[in-house]
């Protein structure tokens, strides 16, 4: 194989580890800084409950 | 009265400030009022048309005139010949060398000649309108190519929630929020990232990837400022992810090789055209509500009907272009 092309194809695979990692965590960090209170017994209510429909 | 007024005064104070700016921009560099418009003429000329007509031997003088680059004024640019229009207003600057456009120009006209009159030394300025430019790709994303009505792209979200108009506008307007931040991001990632090191084959995995992040942060976010707002949407906020027109526009402006200004502005108009196409649709889906449909019509059917006839108005603004 053509080695240029496999360093453009590892660039590649870095690249987008390095983007979904790095936007992964700033989406987290969203996610704890607007965190919504779920009350919950909403969660256990829906465990007890049949949940066919 | 009083209430109305104060309404409406700061909304007078922005447009008249808008059109000290927009008038400012369009008139600086012409500093004489006998010269009334300079441009740039394909990539050899200069045109400079006048308010009157000029004397023919003065005008065909190349020594009456002096070009630069505005950065530059040391270094004169060498014309080649002039010629002058027939009704003797317009006057064409031709150059050997290729004229670099992207840099505003100054012409010194010297002691300009009209019927026997001196009429004193003008300088101005050459630019290419870019602003123009601008506002073409901004009005051409939004009305002429309208990505609704005459792409039909993001069809499901238009119909979704195009039953109420307060739906509407909400979901265009956050539509307009998630298209202008992934699009300038893949805009960014596009020339900085993927072109450079030749990955431009990754470029749909990558926006897709954009799309939904910008669309996760703005659930995320809208949960926690708006309940009543995210409530509406339902399902439909998610489904902008699979929106086409979203992903459209990081690919039409990676084709295009915009930059960012010129990405900014498809970004809006597309985003705004879809807040027209929305609103529209829902006003007109709130009075057939009331009106009396067919029974096989009623919902989604009469509604894809009306968007037809949208389309067809909307067909209007085609082949319509601005400066």
């Amino acid at each position: 194989m053509d080695p240029t092309l496999v360093k453009m194809a590892l660039g590649g695979l870095a690249l987008l580890g390095c983007i979904g990692l790095f936007f992964g965590i700033g989406l987290a960090l969203a996610a704890h800084k607007f965190a919504v209170e779920v009350n919950p017994k909403v969660e256990q209510v829906k465990e007890v409950l049949a949940g066919a429909q | 009265m009083l209430a109305s007024r104060s309404k409406i005064f700061p909304w007078m104070v922005l447009i008249a400030v808008a059109a000290v700016v927009l008038s400012q921009v369009c008139w600086a560099g012409l500093a004489n009022r006998f010269i009334q418009k300079t441009a740039f003429k394909g990539k050899h000329d200069i045109v400079i048309t006048f308010a009157a007509p000029v004397d023919k031997e003065w005008a065909e003088n190349k020594k009456n005139y002096r070009v630069y680059e505005e950065p530059d004024p040391d270094i004169k640019l060498e014309i080649s010949s002039v010629a002058l229009s027939k009704d003797s207003k317009k006057l064409i600057l031709h150059f050997d060398e290729e004229l670099n456009q992207n840099q505003p120009h100054v012409v010194i006209i010297r002691n300009m000649q009209s019927q026997g009159k001196n009429l004193g030394t003008a300088m101005v300025k050459v630019k290419k309108l870019y602003l123009g430019f601008l506002f073409s790709i901004f009005i051409g994303a939004m009305l002429i190519h309208n990505f609704v009505f005459t792409k039909y792209l993001g069809l499901c979200v238009f119909f979704g929630t195009s039953q109420k108009k307060s739906t509407a506008v909400g979901m265009g307007i956050t539509f307009t929020i998630v298209m202008v931040a992934s699009a300038m991001m893949s805009w960014f990632l596009y020339q900085f990232v993927l072109k450079p090191y030749h990955l431009d084959y990754l470029q749909i995995i990558v926006f897709i990837g954009l799309v939904s992040l910008s669309v996760q942060a703005v659930d995320t976010i809208l949960r926690k400022v708006n309940p009543i707002l995210f409530k509406a949407f339902g399902v439909y906020l998610v489904l902008v992810i699979a929106n086409c027109i979203i992903l459209a526009v990081p690919l039409i402006l990676a084709d295009n090789e915009y930059n960012a200004a010129e990405s900014l502005m498809l970004a809006l108009g597309a985003g705004l055209g879809f807040l027209v196409a929305l609103f529209l649709m829902s006003s007109v889906r709130e009075r057939l509500e009331l009106a009396n449909v067919p029974p096989t019509y009623r919902g989604l059917p009469i509604a894809f009907v009306v968007a037809g006839l949208f389309a067809l108005a909307f067909l209007g603004f085609s082949g319509m272009s601005i400066f």
